[in-house]
């Protein structure tokens, strides 16, 4: 027998111990079949339990979840989105193109290097934005400058998705050209006084809603949608 | 990145936690959804640069301990009740339960709950001992002689395959 305990066995399956004690283990272990049995046991089980839980990992987040965390993106405590919306918000393209002029983004002659442009009498995302908005997924954009938010299929076809930038966030839904901008509300980066007004992701929530037919798409549902290129 | 795509992306591994502290996964989502309710109304208490996971696992931890003396206290304040209206219809239950199980789900479940979640935070989510140690808020020791016990237990409640 050796002097080795349950607990230093186990350390060294958790990876705890530094290398000094780790080959006097080592050591032990190659010498004694029966602490050599225990070693292999416990490292079996370890196995077995990450193994185990493993699966749930790599589940797509429920719905519901994702939505909460998405809904709460922008809230602002000093302004109720409710009465935010009561007192100084309009809907559609009003809200939409007064923003833009009061942020000062867009080139409304159609070209210009803005994330929006003006074509025909609708907003569409270019640049960045539309690469965003085509090629992003939401499980994997840790550093993007935009983020992704939910991606769905729109009442009566075709898809849409929510994002977020610093500053702009909106909802956008591809149309044969490119995306068309649904709405736009100032983005993560701005500052306080426009955020209070804004609440912006209460309203996108609400835009997300009506256009929404059933619920967003889980991560394998969006990447084959993008593998489709949206169509 | 914002506090709520910090969450967004630690969230499977949250579920994953709360998968490996509940009797089944409804109750894990269910645990899951009110931490991040949670999380979201006490993020002022979160401090920027210290780790979002361990302090989701510690919430969904108090969460779960709470819950469970309050579940404690159901049962005890609906036990007769439901005993002389179903006589045998809750062990029945329980029977089918247990089927529906695998061996694992099982072996956990009846870990004393300083075991499991010792055993949850380590093994299955890969905390150093240190980490767990601090999301317990217990002593290495003590994290540590529970580790043993609880793998003590499984060992033995697995047999041989583990």
């Amino acid at each position: 027998m050796t002097d080795i305990d349950e607990t230093m066995l186990i350390a060294l399956v958790d990876g705890e111990l530094d290398e000094v004690s780790r080959r006097r283990i080592e050591r032990a272990v190659a010498e004694d079949p029966a602490l050599a049995a225990r070693l292999d046991m416990h490292v079996r089980l370890r196995d077995r339990l990450a193994d185990h839980y493993a699966p749930i990992e790599a589940e797509p987040v429920p719905a519901a979840m994702r939505a909460l965390l998405q809904a709460e993106a922008k809230v602002v405590p000093l302004a109720r989105p409710v009465a935010a919306r009561r007192h100084a918000w309009m809907t559609g393209g009003a809200i939409a193109a007064s923003l833009l002029l009061g942020l000062g983004i867009g080139h409304f002659s159609g070209g210009g290097d803005g994330p929006v442009a003006v074509e025909q009498g609708t907003m569409v995302a270019q640049g960045e934005l539309a690469s965003a908005l085509e090629t992003q997924l939401a499980s994997a954009q840790d550093s993007a400058p935009i983020r992704i938010g939910l991606s769905f299929r729109r009442k009566g076809g075709g898809w849409c998705r929510s994002f977020e930038g610093q500053a702009i966030s909106g909802v956008a839904c591809r149309q044969e050209q490119g995306w068309q901008v649904q709405q736009l509300v100032p983005g993560s980066g701005q500052e306080t006084a426009y955020r209070q007004a804004s609440s912006g992701d209460a309203r996108l929530m609400a835009t997300v809603d009506a256009l929404m037919d059933g619920s967003p798409l889980d991560a394998a549902q969006e990447k084959a949608a993008k593998a489709r290129r949206w169509q | 990145m914002s506090f709520e795509s910090d969450l967004l992306a630690i969230l499977p591994r949250l579920r994953r936690f709360a998968a490996s502290l509940s009797r089944d996964r409804a109750d894990a989502d269910d645990l899951c959804q009110a931490a991040l309710e949670k999380a979201l109304r006490a993020r002022d208490q979160w401090q920027p640069g210290t780790r979002l996971d361990s302090w989701m696992y510690r919430i969904m931890r108090n969460l779960w301990i709470d819950e469970g003396r309050s579940r404690q206290r159901a049962a005890r304040t609906f036990a007769p009740e439901e005993a002389g209206e179903h006589v045998g219809h809750a062990g029945d239950r329980d029977v089918e339960a247990h089927v529906m199980l695998s061996d694992v789900d099982r072996a956990m479940r009846s870990l004393p709950e300083e075991q499991r979640e010792a055993i949850a935070l380590v093994l299955v989510e890969g905390l150093s001992y240190k980490e767990a140690a601090e999301v317990l808020d217990i002593p290495m020791g003590t994290l540590t002689s529970r580790l043993v016990r609880g793998r003590g237990a499984l060992i033995e409640l697995l047999g041989e395959a583990a």
